[in-house]
């Protein structure tokens, strides 16, 4: 049967009674309990692509903006945050027992018989003010320390990547939750007419090609309606596919089609009421402006050379993290609410001294020509900026070791963010972790603690950014256990 | 002046205390004498013995604590005559009354209690005056009667004239008004702790026994600074515990007073006054602050439909700061420079709503900015990226709220930035400016208050300082890992072999770790042959950990 006999089959009579019934009881009784929502509803939003939710922010927000810097595939926060000197001298030593305490292990490191450490090769001093201790594979970062509040002691329970980036991302490790940039354009609305409220980069990676795979539900936007899923700009040739007009097709008769099939979407959306249609209108919508905004976003000639020279000199090859981090700022001075870069490829499972460098080269001093322009333009102080995995890496080595080669497991009981900007107390390092930086000693900070806290900055109180499926109030910081605001980062 | 020892100085102190013991008493006896003339209280009088067996050994030892107290100086010689003879004349005649009255010499009696009354309130009234200050009863009364008893009106304060006030002498308008306040009812006229007068330049300058206390242009010698600095449980801080304490605007102005060479005479409008000076001269010149009146905000449910309507005809974005604030934030950098003057106007209607204003990147120019002064609850303003000049930076000055002001890549100069005088500025950008860098940094140092820092600096220290002696803290030097700890918790809950709730006391140590059992019979049970008892063992401790780590 088509779906059109099927749902007029079932407008019975006494369907439309019940609903019509519920439905007059509902708006109701919803305007008695909150007569704003009439209110709302009759003044008019226009077609405003995204309004906030009623009575959102909770509270005055410190940052305005989020760009989101994930490494996928978990960079090693030993070699690079987290210095571990008490390990130079353990070189090849089996990791304790006590410390790894049964601790669950991936197949790819169970099966090793023995666990040898692998202290880290590379170098770190401090810097800033504040004297935090840098890897030397971060030079630039490292200047601009004293923006930075290091999480060292962040963890989570998954140990593979899907679930565990799936996990951070969207707060679930089972997939079909909305992603952080998802709520935050639901809750928050956006501010930019011409584009997206939630754009997502994918730039490219200098290291090994077999990266671990990206998936959109990362940026996707789950049970929550489709238009606050994030817009993945590629990474080379257009940014947005089919932005052009095909040959033969002018503005005008653009237009002209596309009031066309809005008045048609109208009709069915009408009939049937699925708030999908609208967001498909919405969509077209988007599109039609983004044929402008686009092309104005993405020309960076009138960018002067300094302003190129803070990200590093791939910043005018398309693609690069560079150029994405350019991007990205340009992207939130539009009025965009959340910019997520994922960098691919940190997985260091061997031969991490030939790659993580690599890596490394890609991001660190476009992180500080990020931070640095944010700064000089006072968006810093509007804009956070997060920075980090999905987890860490294991001091133990996994398959051969060597003096000057080594790779390590995935390790999800510790590893290394920072967060930089709006309301952050920057020069901060929080936690701590062992000898090892196997196990937490001092201030552990779930990722759902690391997630409440960018709501908390944003204005958003985590408990009550809700939305209810499945029986449930879902929320972005799961519905199972508590979250808390890591307020020793804040300024 | 010699020096009394600090016992005498003890019993000395005690003499306000104690004084106030005999005049109850003695008015006690004159109330009781004057009600017994009357027939139904004859009997008021029956206990005036008993009354005066104390009066009588109090008065006397009050009035030596008193002379006790006077040996230690500081105070007005012709007050202090008058108080002391008083006083004395005040004991001795109620002695004399007790002795007349142990005589049974009624009248007498009467008489000379009521003679020692009015010694009394002689004397009180002087002691009074030396420890308040003559005009301490009557220095609030109302006018008329003011003048009868101080026999001249209070010398009215100069009528506060803003304009006149900047002409004033530094001393007489900044620096006396704080001394008159904080210092001079121990340090003045009646009262001279010390030596020490602080009641006009002159006396200031003359400094008193301990030598100098003002040293012009060096902070760090002097007493006054130094003693008003000190931690106030240190006993030469001044002014003493208890006593009206200095704020720390005042403390700023004199330690700015004591640096800028302790001038006298010089004029106000003649001096570089630092932001905190500013704003207490200010306050003493009775002038109205320069702030323009501050409009409430409405009530958001009031102004968000006009915001909504306003950001769909504008095509900007108007939103709550939070449901539970009135206030609005504004971004009209998105629709660029489509947002120009004739918008910003419109935007006015929001007034005292507004909060946060982005204008980044927009068409407004220096003559439409006018409309700003309206919205004077601003706390961020997003000027970057447009064309306005310095003469732009005028309509911001009624900006009271003002703390983040973005004006980069604007034709801005270093003559623009020096007329901001917005007091919470604390963020502002100038990159891509035609500011130069040292107009920048003079800019800053001149909004930022120094001293305060150096003072909140020094109070870190002194909490810490504090924190530090507030805490004890004891070595056990090492403990030998291997061998079992004498303290340490038993591995189980309960007893394996009973079952029961375990006894710490009763413990043994099997396979390296602390096992403990209800009883010592349960305990020899398992010392004889433990294996019956390890699956219980064995479960009952899992529980217990799990227990821990949940």
């Amino acid at each position: 049967m088509l779906p059109q006999h099927e749902f007029l089959r079932n407008q019975t009579r006494r369907a439309f009674f019940k609903n019509t019934g519920l439905a007059a009881g509902r708006i109701a009784l919803g305007t008695l309990l909150f007569p704003e929502l009439l209110r709302a509803t009759t003044a008019g939003k226009g077609e405003r692509a995204h309004p906030a939710m009623p009575g959102l922010p909770h509270f005055a927000p410190k940052a305005r903006r989020l760009i989101y810097l994930f490494m996928n595939g978990a960079p090693s926060q030993m070699d690079l945050w987290d210095y571990k000197p008490k390990l130079a001298e353990m070189f090849d030593a089996d990791m304790p027992e006590s410390i790894r305490n049964g601790q669950r292990l991936t197949t790819m490191t169970s099966g090793q018989k023995r666990f040898p450490i692998a202290p880290s090769i590379y170098q770190f001093a401090p810097h800033g003010q504040c004297g935090t201790l840098v890897s030397e594979l971060l030079p630039h970062t490292a200047q601009v320390v004293d923006d930075l509040a290091v999480i060292r002691s962040v963890y989570t329970e998954a140990i593979n990547h899907d679930p565990a980036s799936t996990y951070i991302l969207t707060g679930n490790q089972v997939p079909g939750k909305p992603s952080i940039g998802a709520w935050l354009s639901y809750g928050l609305g956006s501010e930019a007419e011409n584009l997206p409220a939630f754009v997502v980069m994918t730039p490219r990676w200098s290291a090994k090609r077999d990266a671990q795979a990206l998936y959109q539900r990362l940026w996707g936007a789950g049970f929550l309606p489709s238009k606050h899923q994030g817009v993945a700009l590629r990474s080379s040739g257009d940014p947005v596919l089919f932005l052009n007009n095909p040959p033969g097709v002018d503005a005008v008769a653009r237009r002209t089609m596309l009031d066309g099939l809005a008045k048609l979407n109208h009709e069915t959306y009408e009939r049937s009421g699925d708030p999908e249609i609208q967001t498909r209108i919405a969509q077209y919508e988007m599109a039609f402006r983004m044929q402008t905004s686009i092309p104005e976003l993405t020309n960076i000639s009138q960018e002067p050379q300094s302003v190129l020279d803070l990200y590093g000199p791939e910043v005018t090859q398309p693609g690069t993290f560079a150029a994405s981090a350019l991007l990205a700022r340009r992207l939130i001075e539009r009025g965009v609410r959340v910019v997520q870069l994922l960098h691919r490829e940190w997985d260091h499972h061997t031969d991490l001294p030939r790659d993580l460098p690599l890596q490394c080269r890609d991001v660190d001093q476009a992180c500080k020509g990020l931070i640095l322009d944010l700064k000089q333009r006072g968006l810093l102080d509007e804009t956070l900026v997060v920075w980090g995995g999905e987890f860490g890496r294991t001091v133990y080595c996994q398959g051969e070791l060597r003096r000057d080669n080594y790779g390590r497991d995935h390790h999800p009981r510790c590893y290394t963010m920072w967060m930089a900007g709006a309301g952050i107390r920057g020069g901060t390092v929080f936690g701590e972790t062992d000898d090892f930086s196997y196990n937490i000693v001092r201030d552990p900070v779930h990722i759902r603690d690391l997630n409440a806290t960018i709501l908390h900055l944003m204005g958003i109180d985590h408990s009550r950014l809700t939305y209810t499926f499945q029986g449930l109030d879902q929320r972005l910081t799961g519905v199972d256990a508590a979250a808390n605001v890591v307020r020793g980062i804040l300024a | 002046m010699n020096n009394p020892s600090d016992l005498s100085l003890f019993f000395g102190r005690l003499h306000p205390a104690l004084v106030h013991l005999p005049i109850g008493l003695i008015l006690l006896l004159a109330a009781a004498e004057w009600l017994a003339r009357f027939p139904r209280f004859k009997q008021a009088n029956a206990n005036a013995g008993l009354i005066l067996a104390f009066a009588v050994p109090l008065s006397m030892v009050t009035v030596l604590c008193g002379w006790l107290l006077s040996q230690a100086g500081g105070y007005q010689d012709q007050l202090l005559a008058w108080h002391k003879w008083t006083g004395i004349g005040t004991a001795a005649v109620c002695a004399l009354a007790a002795l007349l009255y142990s005589l049974d010499l009624k009248r007498s009696y009467r008489a000379c209690l009521y003679a020692s009354v009015l010694a009394m309130a002689v004397a009180s009234h002087y002691g009074g005056s030396l420890t308040h200050g003559s005009d301490y009863l009557v220095r609030y009364a109302p006018q008329p009667l003011r003048g009868w008893f101080a026999g001249q009106p209070k010398p009215a304060a100069p009528a506060p004239n803003p304009a006149d006030f900047t002409q004033r002498p530094v001393f007489a308008a900044l620096i006396q008004p704080v001394l008159q306040d904080k210092c001079v009812s121990c340090h003045g006229e009646e009262k001279a702790k010390g030596g020490l007068r602080l009641d006009s330049l002159a006396a200031v300058q003359k400094g008193g026994e301990n030598g100098p206390v003002v040293v012009p242009g060096k902070l760090s010698e002097g007493g006054l600074l130094k003693r008003i600095q000190l931690p106030p449980e240190d006993e030469d801080h001044m002014p003493p515990s208890g006593k009206n304490q200095l704020s720390a605007d005042e403390l700023a102005l004199l330690e700015w007073w004591v640096a800028a060479g302790a001038p006298g005479d010089k004029k106000l409008a003649e001096l570089k006054l630092p932001p905190v000076v500013e704003r207490l001269a200010q306050a003493r010149s009775g002038a109205a602050p320069v702030v323009a009146k501050v409009t409430p905000p409405k009530p958001l449910a009031e102004v968000l439909p006009v915001a909504d309507k306003l950001a769909e005809e504008l095509n900007i974005a108007i939103t709550a700061l939070s449901p539970k604030d009135p206030w609005l934030q504004c971004n009209a950098g998105i629709n660029g420079t489509n947002f120009g003057n004739a918008e910003l106007a419109k935007l006015a209607a929001l007034g005292p709503n507004l909060r946060w204003l982005d204008l980044g990147g927009t068409g407004v120019t220096d003559d439409g900015l006018a409309p700003l002064v309206h919205l004077v609850n601003l706390t961020r303003l997003h000027l970057e990226r447009t064309t306005i000049t310095d003469a732009a930076l005028a309509c911001l000055a009624p900006l009271s709220q003002l703390e983040y002001l973005n004006l980069y890549g604007t034709q801005i100069t270093d003559a623009g930035i020096e007329r901001l005088q917005n007091p919470k500025l604390r963020q502002l950008y100038l990159w891509q400016t035609k500011v130069t860098s040292a107009a920048g940094k003079a800019f800053m140092e001149a909004h930022t208050d120094r001293p305060q820092l150096e003072r909140w600096k020094s109070e870190i220290d002194q909490l810490q300082a504090r924190i530090r002696e507030a805490q004890i803290s004891v070595e056990f030097g090492l403990t030998l890992t291997n061998a079992p700890a004498t303290n340490a918790t038993p591995v189980n809950a309960e007893c394996p072999v009973s079952g029961k709730p375990i006894n710490v006391a009763k413990t043994l140590i099997h396979d390296g770790k602390l096992v403990a059992f209800c009883c010592d019979d349960c305990k020899a049970k398992f010392q004889n042959d433990p294996k019956p008892f390890l699956t219980k063992l064995a479960l009952n401790s899992t529980t217990s950990e799990a227990k821990k780590n949940p």
